[in-house]
Order: structure tokens, then C-alpha cells, then sequence
């Protein structure tokens, strides 16, 4: 190496004389690129075997490793009040099979020094070269063989009730949970959540005929990857699985069309999908101390894989928040306010349901200022189209990814795999760069507008409530937090509300029988055996009225119509029957409807707490449009709660905050403000009820008539 | 064209596990003003990543400066002479790149990964940041606050989040490892202009660097850019090192620490030798026996057997100057610190008093061969392997001889090393409860 001629060194130093003096680089501007490169796709061989299972096997010797997915096309189904046996299924199949208990098999996998991981919907496992027969040997059993054995449940199951129990310390776990329920609803299988409760409910045998029910050839790929050919590949698939049939399973049909599983029950997909909600949602899971707050904005996407606006939809969120440093939720956070270390978000396709989400981490001080930050965001890219700059910098930036992904040899098996799953154009990934390379800013704005809702989202906080919960009112139109624990739960009952407290010795039933007596006094109440109201109201900018008809005890009618045509109409004839009718047709209420009805069909429930079995607190008082009031937190049989604010000084009820279930699952917070009481034969009626919540509504009495008697036509329910 | 077939045949042809192991071919040279170069060539893929990794870290820092060289990092990305405030990220990401840095007790590293057209536009990047990074007041007073961000998010609210700061505290008396790399609020707040220029002119010099490329380019118009962008980089004076030796630790040190958690926690660190001495692979392979992959003796057995944890490991970090092993666990559902941590004890006790079985040392033979095969398959990875070897390990070549070193160990050193380290003489021990404990 040392032994250069001389006559080749002097013409080295002198053709490097001129290339130092050239030197002098022009610094004061990036250089120009050479000729962009050649992105080459992998080639991948796929076939199927004759059970229905599908191969596909992709060579690449640069190294000596070898890797074997087996992955089974499952839908989410619901778990129920069983939520958690779908955890347990990936431990279990690595936890015991035919020929190996779980110490055994765990012995001989690391004894290969290979690396096998398994979940719900299958296993993949590496090697070197030399060991991958016997990995294949042990992924074969695990997929045909897997015994769940009980004893290894119970151990995995205690392990899972201590990560949930540990989950609710976890602020970025707390945000990823209650996240989900929040966008798909809890009745959604992308919504249930794992608690202490639903393990309860979780047995072995769940989550073993889960695992025989979807464990099938027919649902099912083997991917190979590596130093392995796709003749040996083939040869591999067929000496395994070839011959591979799936469990033997007794599966009936429930009157939906349900296969009915033995001891699983009924395999119950995802419905339809979840609705937005109605306007910006703000909801807060305490925890207090903490240093930060976890801020995520959600809400469900209808965007499937194979969507042809699905590249322009990962575009816009490279954008907003996908990752690039040049983003602008973190240029705006991080770059220019330093709010947080970072700030993301994700638009992702599903096939079953899509989701948004964008968040980051702030300091207690600037939890608002943060996310109405996020909020100006999602707003402006659906408002503004996004610069030619902002656009060539994400399309280039998917390409290079694109690109970099390539190094690995599994992301072509990926592409395969994709291709069948999510049903996408079979050239979609040849031509992915193209397609990227053709995207436009209207084709971006059209996207936001189409996928982002800035107007129906929620914005789920975790945090310390006492530092920072009052300030995020603002995002809310009505002004509401909406307090959840870590499960997603609603929590009916917020005992800090209560700024000072109520005078010692005095009960929520000294407020309760001062309101009474401020409306008139019992023996008056007690006269009103019927009444009817009725009110003027808007709905969707038309005029509107509302009659209410009680009849004592509990006997309830109601009409709301447009000029002469019927929005709706409800009948409950006191007992255990009540109807709605509405244009959109008729429906009997059972269940919670039924009960919700049953305890709003007092005229004057508060003279019956005792008798309708409700306890009532006193909690203390609270400012309410700066008038103090009583806060009264009453609990109804089972577990539900409402709040009641009666005025200090005047003893009226002047607020009730209640919470009503939604159609698409989960609680809206509704608040009722009563005011302008005027006197009806010697009672008083509150003439102004404004509503806001759920269906924002002020309604004006036009006229209330008491023991004027009533057709009882109006409360049969037939 | 690759040539596949060969190389399969070479797969197929040998069976010794040794001859798996993929050498990662490289060249190497010093340019005039001491920036070490390392090129790895390979054309599988259209990209190339750019490294630069400076042999400085928080064991740097002044006392009352603790943090500094991380956040030093962030303000190295604010811009240079001719790179405004923002445009470093923005000229990668445009070119279709990513870029990113971190820093550790001993070394920062700063690397793009580009395809392979705008190599030369890494290089201008990593020379503007060498040469003149240039700083504002809107970007350290901004990066200031993220910084601290960072320090909330991955620290102060995580449950179990203070580990690594409440370890190194007690771990260390005398050294600057005593402290973590996040450093301290009050002091990132105390940080001025002149630190910056010092911290500059000291560490971010050619001669305390290596550069390294990996990837799809061609090595000699590679060498032209790197002289024309380097080249006039000028030579900074020697740079100082740290020589602060820790006396032993001479005695448990034991601890309650409270957090917001439910489950208790237990924390062992161990003081371990220097990352690349002999007894450092021994201590290392000791990590993998307690707890690599499932028949692990602390899984197996704490976890599993036992059940007294939800989750437990023990990693050794890998410092310059002599570090720690750390073995965690966290208690499974009712478990109580004490008998998780003996139960973790009679694990260390076991590795002190029988030697391991041939057939679990085989084990962790193949564990570590297959780990090293799948090591070094990505461009990002290798340049950073490459770059670590040379600064640390003694020379850019252990990143193929590396393994060798473990594969030499015998049962016999392991207990060698685990009656010399794995002592409860030489451990700081912290026990994390629920603060409702407190009282």
C-alpha cells in the first residue's frame, strides 16, 4: 500500500493543489443534487396452498437470517363485558403446545437464539439460517397445536390485572385508552377496554376457542423472509402447512346470522360506523401531581386502505403532524412556542374504521394555549390549501421513507401482505412514488375537509385537574370538562365542584324543602294533579313548539311539532310502558330508555326522593352566572347521578346537570338552566329552559295550565 | 446485480455459527485537520446515512452545568453562517431525508440518512455544523423550553420515570456520571453565551470527531466532497478529558424513593468496569443469562416460576469510564418489595456460586451470534456501529471482531465476574413505593 511510484503521488499532490484552491465551495447555499436514483421494488413470489392458506416468500442473502410471520385475517369482534380474553390469546400460544410446555418451548427458542413473538392474529419468529428448520418446527406448533394450558392462564391473567392496575399511573397509557373509547365509543371493538372488572369475566377457555375459532388456513399467510429461496420457501410451506386443516369447532348461527361459538358465544363484528360527536367534546382524566399535561385530540375517520384519496390522506397529516420535523403542529408547539419536546399526529385507514389523533406533552401552564393551538391547526389546513413549499417538502419526504424502507427486506413481504388484506390496486405499491409524485394542493384540502372535523372531536386531556381544567372551558361551546377516569369511564360525580362549603348542620332536604316552599309550599304542589306546558322553541332555525303533559303520579306525554308536522311524540302511561313516535317511525323504550323516562315523569320529583329510593347530598356552594347556589348531587338506583343548583338566596332551582347515554355509545353532559319563574294557580314554573350539552335548546312557555284535566289518550301506549 | 448465488452457496457450505457473522467492510483515513473518516460502502439501496459522531458527552460538563452537552445538541440544530434558524431540518426532510442526534454520558451524534443523489448536501450540513453553527436568542431560549419539556415527559411524569437520575446520584460520589445526560433545570437555566462559545470551541473540533459514510456512493468523489467541505475546518487545540476516577462503592447503599405509582418497584445497579475491557463482556453476558428471552434465569424464575414481578430485566450500560448494571423489576399484584427483591437476589446469589451449565453458555453463544448477524443489515445502524467502535472500543475494526470477544468468555470468568461485581457490597439497591405509603 505504501509502495506508490512517486511520479503517481507528485501527480496526485498536483492535481490536489487546484482541487484545494477550488476549495472555496460556494457555503452560501446547499448544493445541487445529482441525478435522483432509481428506487427499485423488491421481487416477491406468493402462492397458495391447497387448504386455502397463502404463501409469500421474498429472497435477500444479505444477511444470514431468515424470518417467518404467519399472520390470520381476523376482524375485530366485540369481547363484551369480557373485555381482555383478546390480550391473553399472543402470551398463551407461546405458553404450551402438544409436544412442549412453556418452559420447554421457551428453552428452545433461545436455545436457537431466535426471536419469536406472538399475538391475536399470529407469531413471527427469526433466526440465523442454520436454525431455522427448528424455529419453523416451533411455529408450526404453535399455530396447529397451541394447548393453552390453565395453569399458564391464571399466571398471564394476574400479570394482566397488575399492568391495568399500573396502567392508570401511566399518562401516555391513560391518553392511548381512554383515546380509543372515546373515538370508537365503548360498543365499538377498537373501543372496549381492559379492566379490573372485565378480567373478572375472562376464562381460559375465551381465549382459547378464539385462537381455534380464527386459527384457520383459509384466514391465513405464512410470509418467509431472507436467506431463503422461493423454492425452499415453497417447499417449507407445503412440508408445514400443506397438510394443515385448522381446529375441529361445533359453530351454530344466532337469530342475527352470528356464528355462535361454544364457550366464546356469539362472534360479533364491528358495526357501524361510530358517530362523531355532535361538537368539540372536552374531556379530563385526573391525575394530580402530574407534571405534565397529555393532550390528544380524536375522532373516528371513515377512511379504508384501499381509499383512493388514502395517499392524498397521508400527505395531509405529513403535514399537519406525521412525523417530519418541518410539520406544523411541531413547528408551531415546539419550533415557535416550545410548549412541548413534541407534537404529532396520525391519520390512519383502517379497513373497519379509521381514526385521527394529534397530541404532545406540555408543561401544567400551557395546557390550553396548547391545544387551542392544535385546534387552529386542524382548522387552518382545511381552510387554507397548503403551500407548494409545505407540499413538495411531504412528498418528497414519503418517497425517501418509501425508499429507506426498502433496505429491509420484509417491507416487500409487507407490500404483499398489505396488497391482500386491504384489498388495494395490485400495482398500488409499483406505483406508489407516481401516484405520491401527482398529488396537489386542492387534492390536500379536499382530503382535510373530508377527513379532519376540528367542529366534532374530542379533546381528551390528562393531567392534574386542579391546575388545569378550568382554563380548557373555552374549548368547549358550552363551556363543559367532561371528567373520565383511566378506564374511559364517565364520572358522574365530581366532588371538587363545591368551592366553599354549605353551612354546618344544614342537609341537602333543608334545600330540597326550601325550594318547594319557594314555589309555592307543599299543600299547593301536592294540588297540581295534571298540568300542561307548553313551549315555543327552533329547531334547525324553524320555528317550534313543545307540549308537556303530566299527570300525577307519573303519567307523561309530549309533542313537539314544526307548524302542523310531528318531530316526535312520547307516551308513558306510568308503568312499564312508554313509546316514542317520530317521523322517522315508532319505538317502544326498554332498558336504560325505559328507566330514564320512568324517573323523569315527575312533575315534581323532588317531594319523592325518599319514595323513588334517590339519595341526595349536599355538597356545598357554587357559583353559578354569579349567584351562589346549593349544589345537591343526587344518586338513582342503579349507579346513576345527576347535580341540582338551587339559588341561595331565592331558594328556585336555577340549574340541573344530568347525564344522558348516546346513541353511538358513551355519555353526553346535558345542563338545564331554569329561570323566569311566574306563578300558575299559586305554584311557580320556570317559563325559560335552556338546554346545552347534548342538543343545544332554549325553550319559552307560551302557556302552562294547571288541573285543566287531560285527554288520557295521550299517555296509552297501545 | 448482486452476486447472491456465491453468497448463498458460502450460507449454505459452512456450518460453524462464527462464519455466519457478516463482516462489514470499511476504509478509513484522517483528514490534515484530525477528523477521522470511515467509509462503508454498499449499493443495495439508494440512500446513503452520514454520521458525525464528537467525543463529548454530559461527563464534560462543568458541575454547574449539568445537562449541557444535550442541550448543546438541540441548539446545534438552530442553524449556521449560511443555515438560517429552522432550515437544517427543513433542507433534509426536503431532499427526502431523515435526521436526527442524541447524546449520551460520553459522546453526541448527529446523523442524516439521504438517498443517495444528496450525499454532498450531508456533507455541506455536517461541515456548516462543524464550522460555524450559528445561535440566536429566539432559538436557545426556545430550545431551553423543550428541553425542559423533554426532562417532564420522559422523567418526571413517567411512573418509574426518575430511575436512571435517582440511581446515578447514589451510584456515583466523585464522577461526573452522577448526574444524567437531561441534566438539571436550574442549571439549563443558568446556561450563557460564553458556555456556548467554550462548549464550541472545545469539543466541536475535527480532531475530537469521526465522520462516517454508509451506504450507496462512490468512495472517491466521496473523498473530494469530504476534503472540499471539511478540509478548511481548522484544527482545534487538544481536547481535555475527564479523568475523574470513582473510588468503589465500599458498601450497599439502599433507599426508598416515592412515585406515583401502584405497584413497588426494586432497582439493583451494580458498578461494572469500562465499556471494551475484558471483564465488561463477562458482566455483559452475566445480563444476558439473568435476562434475555424467556428461559433467562430472572424471567424464568422471578417472573414466571415465582410470580413476584410483571415485568424485570438487567442491562449494563456501556460507558467510557467504568458504568453499571441495572436489574428492574416491577412487582406483580400484591407482591411486597422485600420478597421480590429476594426472590431477585437468590438469582445473583446463584450466578456467584455455580458455574453456568455448558448448554445455558451455548446458549447465550447463539443468542449473541444471531443478534450480531441481524446488527449490522441498516445503513443508520452501521454507520453508528462504526463510529462507536472507533471512539470507544479501541479501533473501527471490533465492529466485526466485537463478537469474538464474547464468544471467548468462559464459565469460569462469569463467575470470576459475578463474585467481583455482582456483589451486594458493590450495588446501590432502591426500593419505589407508592407515595400513599408515605406516611
Amino acid at each position: 500500500m505504501n509502495s506508490k511510484p512517486l511520479h503517481t503521488l507528485t501527480l496526485a499532490a498536483t492535481l490536489l493543489i487546484p482541487a484545494m484552491m477550488t476549495a472555496q465551495v460556494d457555503r452560501s447555499k446547499a448544493p445541487k443534487p445529482g441525478p435522483a436514483p432509481e428506487v427499485q421494488l423488491g421481487k416477491h413470489e406468493t402462492f397458495t396452498l391447497p387448504n386455502g392458506m397463502r404463501v409469500i416468500v421474498v429472497e435477500d442473502h444479505k444477511a444470514p437470517i431468515i424470518s417467518a410471520q404467519v399472520r390470520f385475517d381476523i376482524p375485530p369482534i366485540l369481547q363484551g363485558d369480557r373485555v381482555g380474553y383478546k390480550d391473553l390469546v399472543g402470551e398463551m400460544l407461546t405458553s404450551g403446545t402438544a409436544r412442549h410446555t412453556k418452559e420447554q418451548f421457551d428453552e428452545r427458542v433461545d436455545g436457537l437464539g431466535a426471536q419469536v413473538s406472538a399475538s391475536s392474529n399470529g407469531i413471527y419468529a427469526t433466526s440465523l439460517t442454520d436454525k431455522f428448520k427448528d424455529v419453523m418446527d416451533l411455529v408450526y406448533e404453535v399455530v396447529a397445536s397451541a394447548t393453552f394450558p390453565s395453569e399458564e392462564f391464571d399466571k398471564a391473567k394476574t400479570r394482566l390485572a397488575s399492568q391495568v392496575q399500573a396502567r392508570s399511573d401511566d399518562p401516555d397509557q391513560i391518553g392511548e385508552v381512554v383515546g380509543q373509547a372515546l373515538t370508537y365509543g365503548k360498543g365499538h371493538p377498537y373501543g372496549e377496554v381492559t379492566t379490573m372488572a372485565s378480567l373478572e369475566k375472562v376464562d381460559r377457555k375465551q381465549a382459547y376457542q378464539y385462537y381455534r375459532y380464527f386459527f384457520r388456513p383459509e384466514r391465513g399467510y405464512l410470509v418467509l423472509v431472507g436467506d431463503i429461496t422461493p423454492a425452499k420457501g415453497r417447499e417449507m410451506a407445503e412440508h408445514y402447512f400443506g397438510n394443515w386443516k385448522g381446529a375441529e369447532l361445533a359453530v351454530t348461527k344466532d337469530e342475527q346470522g352470528h356464528d355462535v361459538v361454544k364457550d366464546l358465544g356469539p362472534i360479533i363484528p364491528a358495526g357501524k360506523q361510530p358517530r362523531l360527536p355532535h361538537e368539540v367534546r372536552v374531556a379530563f382524566v385526573d391525575r394530580p401531581g402530574s407534571a405534565q399535561s397529555v393532550i390528544r385530540v380524536v375522532f373516528p375517520v371513515e377512511l379504508k386502505p384501499n381509499d383512493p384519496a388514502a395517499l392524498q390522506a397521508q400527505v395531509l397529516n405529513t403535514i399537519l403532524g406525521g412525523g417530519v420535523f418541518n410539520a406544523r403542529l411541531m413547528q408551531n408547539l415546539r419550533e415557535d412556542k416550545g410548549y412541548t419536546y413534541g407534537a404529532y399526529s396520525t391519520l390512519t385507514s383502517d379497513r373497519w374504521c379509521g381514526s385521527f389523533g394529534a397530541g404532545c406533552s406540555v408543561r401544567n401552564e400551557v395546557t390550553d394555549s396548547a391545544a387551542a393551538e392544535i385546534m387552529k391547526e386542524l382548522h387552518r389546513i382545511r381552510d387554507d390549501k397548503v403551500t407548494a413549499d409545505e407540499l413538495a417538502l411531504a412528498k418528497s419526504y414519503m418517497a425517501g421513507s418509501f425508499a429507506r424502507s426498502l433496505e429491509d427486506p420484509r417491507t416487500v413481504a409487507r407490500f404483499a401482505l398489505n396488497t391482500y388484506l386491504n384489498d388495494l390496486p395490485k400495482d398500488y405499491y409499483a406505483t406508489y412514488l407516481k401516484q405520491l409524485d401527482a398529488i396537489t394542493a386542492d387534492e390536500i384540502q379536499q382530503a382535510a375537509q373530508r377527513f379532519l372535523h376540528p367542529d366534532s372531536c374530542t379533546v381528551l386531556v390528562v393531567g392534574d385537574k386542579e391546575q388545569v381544567a378550568k382554563n380548557l372551558k373555552g374549548l368547549s361551546p358550552k363551556g363543559n370538562v367532561i371528567d373520565f377516569d383511566a378506564n374511559g369511564d364517565i364520572v358522574r360525580f365530581d366532588p371538587t365542584e363545591g368551592a366553599t362549603p354549605a353551612p354546618k348542620g344544614m342537609t341537602a332536604q333543608d334545600v330540597l324543602d326550601a325550594y318547594i316552599k319557594a314555589i309555592g309550599g307543599k299543600a299547593a304542589v301536592q294540588k297540581v294533579g295534571n298540568a300542561r306546558l307548553r313551549y315555543g322553541t327552533t329547531v334547525q332555525g324553524m320555528a317550534a313548539t313543545l307540549e308537556e303533559r303530566f299527570q300525577q303520579p307519573n303519567k307523561y306525554g309530549m309533542e313537539m311539532k314544526v307548524g302542523d308536522m310531528l318531530l316526535q311524540r312520547i307516551k308513558y302511561d306510568g308503568g312499564e310502558k312508554a313509546k316514542v313516535e317520530s317521523f322517522m317511525g315508532d319505538k317502544e323504550l326498554v332498558g336504560v330508555d325505559l328507566e330514564e323516562m320512568q324517573q323523569s315523569a315527575y312533575l315534581f320529583p323532588e317531594l319523592r326522593y325518599p319514595e323513588l329510593e334517590y339519595s341526595a347530598r349536599l355538597l356545598g356552594i357554587v357559583d353559578i352566572n354569579g349567584k351562589k347556589a346549593y349544589r345537591v348531587n343526587v344518586k338513582t338506583l342503579p349507579g346513576g347521578s345527576f347535580d341540582e343548583y338551587y339559588d341561595v338566596a331565592t331558594g328556585l332551582k336555577v340549574r340541573r346537570k344530568d347525564f344522558q347515554s348516546q346513541d353511538g355509545g358513551g355519555y353526553v353532559q346535558v345542563i338545564t338552566d331554569y329561570g323566569d319563574y311566574r306563578a300558575v294557580d299559586g305554584v311557580l314554573f320556570p317559563f325559560s329552559l335552556h338546554q346545552s350539552g347534548g342538543m343545544e335548546m332554549t325553550l319559552t312557555a307560551k302557556e302552562i295550565l294547571v288541573n285543566k284535566g287531560i285527554d288520557a289518550a295521550v299517555f296509552s301506549v297501545e | 446485480m448482486k452476486a447472491f448465488i456465491p453468497l448463498s452457496v458460502f450460507t449454505m457450505a459452512t456450518i460453524t455459527a462464527t462464519a455466519q457473522t457478516r463482516q462489514i467492510k470499511f476504509t478509513e483515513y484522517d483528514l490534515p485537520n484530525g477528523l477521522h473518516v470511515i467509509l462503508h460502502e454498499d449499493h443495495s439501496t439508494p440512500i446513503v446515512a452520514v454520521g458525525v459522531m464528537y467525543h463529548v458527552g454530559s461527563k464534560d460538563e462543568a458541575r454547574d452545568r449539568r445537562g449541557f452537552a444535550h442541550f448543546f445538541e438541540h441548539l446545534l440544530f438552530e442553524g449556521s453562517d449560511n443555515i438560517g434558524r429552522g432550515e437544517f431540518a427543513k433542507y433534509v426532510e426536503k431532499a427526502g431525508g431523515v435526521l436526527n442526534a442524541n447524546t449520551t454520558g460520553d459522546r453526541t451524534y448527529y446523523y442524516e440518512v439521504l438517498p443517495s443523489n444528496q450525499l454532498e448536501l450531508g456533507l455541506w450540513l455536517e461541515s456548516e455544523r462543524m464550522m460555524h453553527a450559528k445561535v440566536d436568542t429566539k432559538g436557545i431560549e426556545t430550545q431551553r423550553e423543550v428541553v425542559k419539556e423533554e426532562r417532564r415527559q420522559r422523567y418526571e411524569n413517567q411512573p418509574y420515570g426518575s430511575i436512571l437520575p435517582e440511581v446515578l446520584s447514589r451510584a456515583y460520589t466523585k464522577h461526573p456520571y452522577q448526574w444524567p445526560t437531561i441534566g438539571y433545570m436550574e442549571d439549563l437555566n443558568a446556561a450563557t453565551e460564553k458556555d456556548y462559545q467554550r462548549f464550541y470551541r472545545t469539543f466541536y473540533v475535527p480532531n475530537n470527531a469521526v465522520l462516517v459514510l454508509a451506504g450507496d456512493f462512490d468512495p472517491k468523489q466521496a473523498k473530494d466532497q469530504l476534503a472540499k467541505y471539511f478540509g478548511p475546518i481548522p484544527k482545534g487545540a487538544e481536547v481535555p478529558r475527564n479523568s475523574v476516577v470513582e473510588p468503589p462503592l465500599k458498601g450497599e447503599v439502599r433507599d426508598v424513593v416515592y412515585d406515583k405509582i401502584q405497584l413497588p418497584a426494586v432497582v439493583q445497579a451494580y458498578r461494572i468496569p469500562a465499556l471494551g475491557t475484558p471483564d465488561f463482556y463477562a458482566v455483559d453476558m452475566l445480563n444476558r443469562l439473568l435476562s434475555n428471552g424467556n428461559s433467562s434465569r430472572l424471567v424464568r424464575n422471578v417472573k414466571e416460576a415465582e410470580q413476584k414481578a410483571v415485568f424485570v430485566g438487567s442491562f449494563s450500560l456501556p460507558f467510557e469510564d467504568p458504568g453499571l448494571a441495572i436489574a428492574f423489576a416491577v412487582a406483580n399484584m400484591g407482591v411486597d418489595p422485600d420478597s421480590l427483591e429476594a426472590s431477585m437476589n437468590r438469582q445473583f446469589e446463584r450466578v456467584r456460586n455455580e458455574p453456568v451449565p455448558e448448554a445455558e453458555l451455548a446458549k447465550l453463544k447463539v443468542q449473541i451470534e444471531t443478534e450480531h448477524a441481524m446488527e449490522n443489515t441498516r445503513m443508520a445502524g452501521i454507520a453508528n456501529n462504526l463510529a462507536n467502535a472507533y471512539t470507544f472500543l479501541g479501533g473501527t475494526d471490533k465492529v466485526n471482531t466485537e463478537v469474538e470477544h464474547y464468544l471467548a468468555v468462559t464459565a469460569d470468568d462469569l463467575q470470576r465476574a459475578a463474585r467481583k461485581y455482582f456483589m451486594p457490597e458493590n450495588r446501590v439497591v432502591l426500593h419505589y413505593l407508592p407515595q400513599a405509603k408515605k406516611n
